[in-house]
């Protein structure tokens, strides 16, 4: 029989799921990350589950992976020389962005560099008017010019993205066949084959990063497979995408911005899968490391999609699972303003110098030093023994605080970990606020390394009911690619009324779409299972400046029915801003189609509910809520479901701790979570 | 008793945390697309006095971190639980600053007693009067800006008051945006007093009484460190708008910064007078009113980001506002484009505090660009369309660790634009050129930023366009410790044609089909001298298109030849012209060095004294006259000691004996 591996690489470790088609079970197993080789960890992963599980390479039926080496170009700014060609006068597209800084109360606040220097950007002469029409045709010789240009500058990739080539995307081929005809060494990104959609510099930014980090994905994922043929894997890699699908592997060398994001938005599709076993609907994913915490809105099941989320310091204006930072983690650094304010964040002590009490040289107190100080964190082995708690040295960080506000070392740590529950807090608040959604309805989802350590306090903080904590928190986005779609997303900007003309134009668009979403599933991907079709529009009422999207049926377009669609963005209209303007007239900015096919779902069993009460493995005295306690702790893997106990708890597992605070009673579903209710 | 430093911070996020859901409670739900573009509003909370104490960072415009209701809830003498009050009159009670803007308070009731305010204000995009938009600078008196409200409630105890909002709704030009956006603003409210109670259950009322008291405490105790670090001393700075009226003479701003170890005086004697245009701002003579504190607070954020937003920031400083002035205008002077004033009124707080702190801060931020809508009808359809273009804005000031950003930045950082493609689609116009309009930084070691620059095309006849908040046309952005001033702003209509016409300050034109129009927003200013700026920074802002070979060589003093810098040419250049330095802390640009000539310092104020000799009616004709005379003088008639000036008034006051009865 064979098995179903998922891997996700992060920044410290890479973790694996796999799912054992004989046995019906999940097993999880987590490598050092090996930044400098990507694909090292892999294989040293697929040897380790030899060695542990015995399956060999040969058994792997299915390999699905998502990968930081997209991002990680952005970020360290390794990627492509970038040349980018415009519509001539508007060279500066990437300058001006949309104006706005990212902090407008401070005088010096500043965009990033763009990863297009305007010394490489050349104006071509040409223009495609607002239906389309081409006003003026591109001139191969003056391209080139161009060509011959960005070479003495130093180019590798040029970036093409013109006015209006979402409507007519001609002229950005013509200028693409030039620069090949002129340089076939070079790589060409077109913004047109990116993301077809209208507003200029989005989509100009979009495509510049998806030039910036196309060679370097690509050779990554190349060696990859030849490292998964070379031991072995006869099935041919797939990649995790930023909209929470997958793809074939070899997909991701041509269509990069698709898998930036992939591995935060698998995290999100394993926590939805997981809320859903559970019959939660509302759930806010909670997913903390050594230098991040985010969150991620799931509602009636549903991941948030958004636009505009972040690659390092640019967005990407790609359908993306959104995922919102709020916080930097278990390392973020407690410090004292001069006017005696307990402050934490946002500087970090990040995976190097780490924690003090990881003892890789960092003395600075963080959260995690503060949970340490606490006695909640080292009932058990860290990190599958990769770390050792030093607690002296915790506390030895902590007092530096401690003494400032005048405070002992465990009412100081816990003072900490309030203050960065609060900062959490306001962020979610804001989240939610923008969402219109009241976090009292919603259970907390934590995984991490570092989640299951806070949830519970910060759900007591935003008056939340319920915190679920997975079977394997600390690879919840690997589980997330092992059940993850194939899936795409098509987007036509239309521009129409919504009127009888307006469909009928539609109707034709929509046809074009569907055929090339088919394509993608069966050709490109060879996928022969079901298709599956959602169809959607953004639409404004008239003079608004922004769109929503609303899912709308194909056979509505078709036969012109105007009524269904007009009350489904009214409907959807006074959903997200409470109020609709059912005698507006409606316009159809956008189509969009998304296209998936199911991948295999791993069969799991739910448990039989054991009466047997849980076993602990002993106890520690913790601090919590300003008293000393002696709080029970339990080993995850003697926790069957049926299992129930109350807190004050820790329970500890090879990749976190969950700690469970008094007065909160906690029990294991049939699928192994934890359902841990916060009030009595 | 103080609460602990620790809940200090807790209870700090948590107002933070209610400050900005009413933020998005009130973006999400408001129903003027002006709104979502612009976001042109506020939400916050205050303490029962009415001082601001949370406000919130990630949405809304950056002026109202001061607000003090104060002026207002004192209007209303009965609060009962569930009212929420509202005003839009810029003369009761100075909350409001001008018609358009809805201000709304609700009283949060803790038992019988109101602990709080949660407050905002939406910027309507019309609320009736003499214009669409109820703004214009042309408008003179209030009441031609359209309805107003003085504080009244518009919720009793739960219930609408059908009576106010009726009439209120029957003079705007389109009710159910007004109606819908005071909707929005009312969840607003209703959300910040749900997340108070939260706060008060969750920390008990006296920690929360005391807590927000010591907030703003914090705030100040903040804003007093940042300021202690500052050298004490008197910092005087005067800057010109270019016309007090359409078609006016130059209109002063003056402020005199004193610094006192932690604590700030702004002495805007010798301002001009109260405007008969409606660039007056309303201050009601509050000497820390919001609109004074903008350029304080934006200064002291950027030396300190750690700084909390709250009114607390404004009990550093004390105001000195002589009454009648364009900083203290008195009823019924229009107020409605108080945002051009306002905003230059930013640029000179900076330009005072850079004095005071030249390596730490920056030359101007580039201004004078409009806010521009567009009034035609589609060709294809017939339709009517109406559609703001874009806000042109300039960029940051250079400073001594940085060429400033290009494009916006400074005290305009919070606009967004509209994409080009989406002006082709909805306004009906053609874009020729938008992007960073060449050579309109000002020069510096490290050069202000660039302006912005849009070149569009319309199609139909009568297409209407207005351009609100145009400046700078004339006198320019200044540059500070070497630095020199940023470019003028333009305003051409068919530049490079015999039809070509220099619209200068014009606010609003009529553009037929084929005309074309350049708009520029003025350039920011430079720091330290240019011709010591890296030869090599000056060849790439060439090759990226940002200045012409000409000004390379001309201000910066960098020959660029066959595509690379000339060397020795270079230095050639550069050492014929070291002896060519600023003469003083600021370069103000040709145009104010040639206006200066003939308004000396001295001259001014001599002008100062005299109108504000008058009642306060006669203070804007006077003023006229007398430039007037100036103006139409041979330069040998006038002196630069004030004795021409004083000698005119004096003939002013011959010929109109009333004016001497009424100056006694």
């Amino acid at each position: 029989m064979s098995v179903r591996v998922s891997v996700d690489i992060g920044g410290t470790f890479t973790d694996f799921c796999l799912y054992d088609e004989a046995t019906a079970t999940l097993s999880t197993l987590k490598t050092l990350s090996t930044p400098d080789t990507p694909g090292a960890e892999v294989m040293t992963g697929i040897s380790e589950l030899g060695t542990r599980y015995g399956h060999s390479p040969a058994a792997i039926s299915y390999f699905t992976h998502g990968t930081t080496v997209g991002v990680n170009t952005v970020i360290q700014r390794r990627g492509a020389q970038l040349a980018l060609f415009t519509t001539r006068n508007f060279e500066d597209v990437l300058e001006v962005a949309r104006l706005k800084v990212p902090d407008p109360y401070d005088l010096f606040s500043r965009r990033p560099d763009p990863l297009a220097p305007r010394e490489r950007v050349y104006g071509i002469n040409e223009r495609v008017l607002k239906d389309g029409t081409i006003e003026k045709g591109v001139d191969v010789t003056e391209v080139a010019d161009a060509v011959a240009q960005a070479k003495v500058d130093g180019a590798d990739t040029i970036v093409v993205a013109l006015l209006h080539a979402y409507a007519n995307p001609a002229n950005e081929r013509e200028v693409r066949d030039a620069i090949l005809a002129a340089a076939p060494e070079m790589t060409v990104t077109l913004s047109s084959d990116v993301w077809p959609v209208i507003r200029e510099y989005e989509r100009t930014v979009t495509s510049t990063v998806a030039g910036y980090v196309q060679r370097r994905v690509a050779d990554y994922i190349g060696s990859l497979q030849q490292a998964l043929s070379d031991a072995g894997v006869p099935t041919e890699a797939m990649i995790t995408k930023s909209n929470g699908g997958v793809m074939a592997a070899e997909l991701g060398k041509t269509d990069p911005i698709a898998m930036l994001l992939s591995g935060t938005a698998s995290g999100v599709i394993g926590a939805a899968d997981v809320a859903a076993r559970v019959g939660a609907s509302d759930v806010l994913s909670f997913d903390v490391g050594g230098t991040s915490a985010d969150v991620a809105v799931i509602r009636g099941g549903k991941p948030a999609f958004g636009v505009g989320e972040m690659v390092g310091e640019f967005p990407i204006y790609v359908p993306t699972v959104s995922v919102t930072s709020i916080g930097e983690g278990g390392g973020s650094i407690a410090w004292v303003d001069d006017f005696g304010v307990l402050k934490v964040g946002p500087e970090s002590a990040g995976s190097t110098p780490g924690p003090a009490c990881y003892g890789r040289g960092g003395t600075r107190p963080t959260i995690t030093d503060a949970f340490a100080v606490l006695g909640l964190l080292g009932a058990g082995e860290l990190g599958y023994g990769a770390v050792t708690l030093d607690r002296a040295a915790a506390e030895t960080a902590i007092a530096s605080v401690a003494d400032r506000i005048s405070l002992g070392v465990e009412a100081a740590a816990e003072a900490i970990i309030r203050v960065s529950i609060s900062g959490m807090y306001l962020e979610i608040s804001k989240l939610m606020s923008r969402h219109g959604a009241d976090p009292r309805t919603f259970s907390l989802l934590a995984f991490g390394g570092a989640g299951p350590m806070t949830a519970c306090l910060l759900a007591r903080e935003l008056g939340m009911a319920q915190v679920i904590v997975p079977p394997t928190p600390g690879v919840l986005s690997a589980y997330g690619g092992l059940i993850a779609d194939i899936r795409n997303d098509f987007i036509r900007t239309a521009f129409v009324d919504l009127d009888t003309a307006g469909l009928a134009q539609l109707d034709e668009e929509a046809a074009a779409l569907e055929q090339r979403a088919l394509t993608w599933l069966r050709d490109e991907q060879g996928f022969e299972g079901e298709a599956r079709l959602i169809w959607s529009a953004d639409m404004r009422y008239r003079g608004q400046s922004y769109e929503i999207e609303t899912i709308i049926d194909r056979a509505d377009i078709a036969a012109g029915q105007i009524a269904p669609i007009a009350e489904a963005f009214h409907r959807e209209h006074a959903r997200v801003y409470d109020h609709s303007d059912p005698d507006a007239e409606v316009m159809i900015v956008n189509l969009r189609l998304v296209i998936s096919g199911s991948a295999p779902k791993p069969d799991l069993a739910e448990g039989a509910l054991s009466a047997a009460a849980a076993t602990s493995v002993g106890e520690v005295p913790v601090f919590l809520d300003g008293a000393s306690h002696a709080a029970v702790v339990y080993a995850r893997a003697d926790l069957e479901p049926g299992h129930h106990f109350t807190g004050p708890a820790i329970v500890t597992q090879d990749d976190c701790t969950t700690v469970v605070p008094t007065g909160l009673s906690v029990r294991v579903d049939g699928w192994g979570n934890l359902l841990i209710a916060t009030e009595a | 008793m103080p609460v602990d430093k620790v809940t200090l911070e807790i209870l700090k996020n948590h107002t933070r945390a209610a400050a900005e859901s009413m933020a998005f409670t009130l973006y999400r739900t408001a129903h003027s697309t002006f709104v979502k573009e612009t976001e042109d509003f506020t939400t916050g909370l205050t303490n029962p006095a009415g001082e601001t104490f949370a406000t919130p960072t990630e949405l809304g415009a950056t002026w109202f971190v001061n607000l003090n209701y104060g002026g207002a809830i004192r209007l209303i003498d009965d609060y009962r639980p569930g009212d929420i009050c509202m005003t839009n009159d810029p003369y009761s009670g100075f909350v409001c600053t001008h018609s358009p803007d809805m201000h709304i308070w609700k009283p949060i009731f803790h038992g019988e007693e109101i602990v709080a305010y949660s407050v905002g204000h939406i910027h309507n995009t019309d609320v009736g009067g003499a214009v669409p938009a109820s703004l214009s600078r042309t408008l003179s008196e209030v009441h031609q800006e359209g309805v107003r409200i003085p504080p009244n409630k518009i919720l009793m105890e739960g219930e609408v008051n059908q009576q106010i909002l009726d009439v209120f709704l029957a003079n705007v030009r389109a009710p159910e945006q007004n109606w819908g956006d005071l909707k929005a603003q009312i969840a607003a409210c209703n959300t910040g007093e749900r997340k108070v109670l939260e706060m008060i259950d969750r920390f008990g009322i006296d920690t929360f009484r005391e807590g927000i008291a010591d907030l703003l405490d914090y705030s100040e105790a903040q804003a007093r460190a940042i300021v202690r670090a500052m050298p004490n001393g008197r910092y005087p700075f005067a800057d010109f708008m270019d016309e007090d009226a359409p078609d006016g003479w130059p209109c002063r701003l003056m402020l005199t910064l004193i610094i006192e170890d932690d604590s700030l005086i702004f002495d805007f004697t010798g301002s001009d007078p109260q405007l008969e245009s409606s660039l007056n701002i309303p201050t009601g003579g509050d000497e820390r009113h919001t609109l004074l504190m903008v350029g304080l607070t934006y200064v002291l954020y950027s030396l300190d980001p750690g700084l909390f937003l709250n009114s607390g920031i404004a009990r550093v400083c004390r105001c000195i506002l002589p009454s009648g002035t364009i900083v203290n205008p008195v009823f019924p002077a229009a107020v409605g484009m108080r945002t051009l004033s306002a905003n230059r009124l930013q640029g000179l707080t900076l330009g005072a505090f850079a004095a005071a702190l030249p390596d730490r801060l920056a030359g101007s931020p580039g201004s004078g660009g409009p806010i521009m809508n567009v009034n035609t009808i589609d060709n294809k359809t017939g339709r009517r369309i109406m559609a703001a273009i874009n806000p042109m804005t300039g960029g940051a000031g250079g400073r001594a660790e940085t060429d400033g950003l290009d494009g916006s930045g400074g005290n305009s950082g919070f606009l967004k634009n509209t994409p080009v493609e989406v002006n082709e689609v909805e306004a009906g116009i053609k874009v020729l050129r938008y992007g960073l309009s060449q050579d309109s930084a000002g020069p510096g070691l490290h050069r202000g930023g660039l302006g912005t620059e849009m070149v569009f095309q319309a199609f139909s006849p009568n297409s209407k366009v207005t351009a609100r908040n145009r400046d700078r046309t004339r006198f320019t952005g200044w540059g500070i410790a070497g630095g020199l001033a940023g470019g003028a702003s333009k305003f051409i209509l068919n530049p490079g044609t015999n039809r070509e016409h220099d619209l200068r300050n014009t606010d609003i034109l009529t553009m037929g089909p084929g005309d074309v129009l350049h708009v520029t927003c003025g350039g920011a200013g430079g720091w330290g001298n240019p011709l010591e700026r890296d030869p090599e920074a000056v060849f790439l802002d060439w090759r990226r298109g940002w200045v012409t070979l000409e000004h390379a060589r001309a201000a910066y003093g960098v020959v660029i030849t066959d595509g690379q810098v000339d060397e020795s040419a270079t230095t050639a250049e550069r050492a014929g012209r070291m002896e060519e330095t600023v003469d003083g802390f600021y370069d103000l640009g040709l145009e104010r060095w040639a206006f200066e000539q003939i308004w000396t310092d001295e001259n001014y104020e001599t002008l100062t004294d005299c109108l504000a000799s008058l009642p306060v009616h006669w203070r804007f004709y006077a003023k006229h006259r007398i430039f007037a005379a100036i103006d139409a003088m041979d330069a040998d008639d006038r002196d630069e000691e004030g004795h021409t000036v004083r000698r005119i008034f004096e003939a002013l006051k011959a010929e109109f004996p009333q004016l001497q009865v009424a100056a006694e």
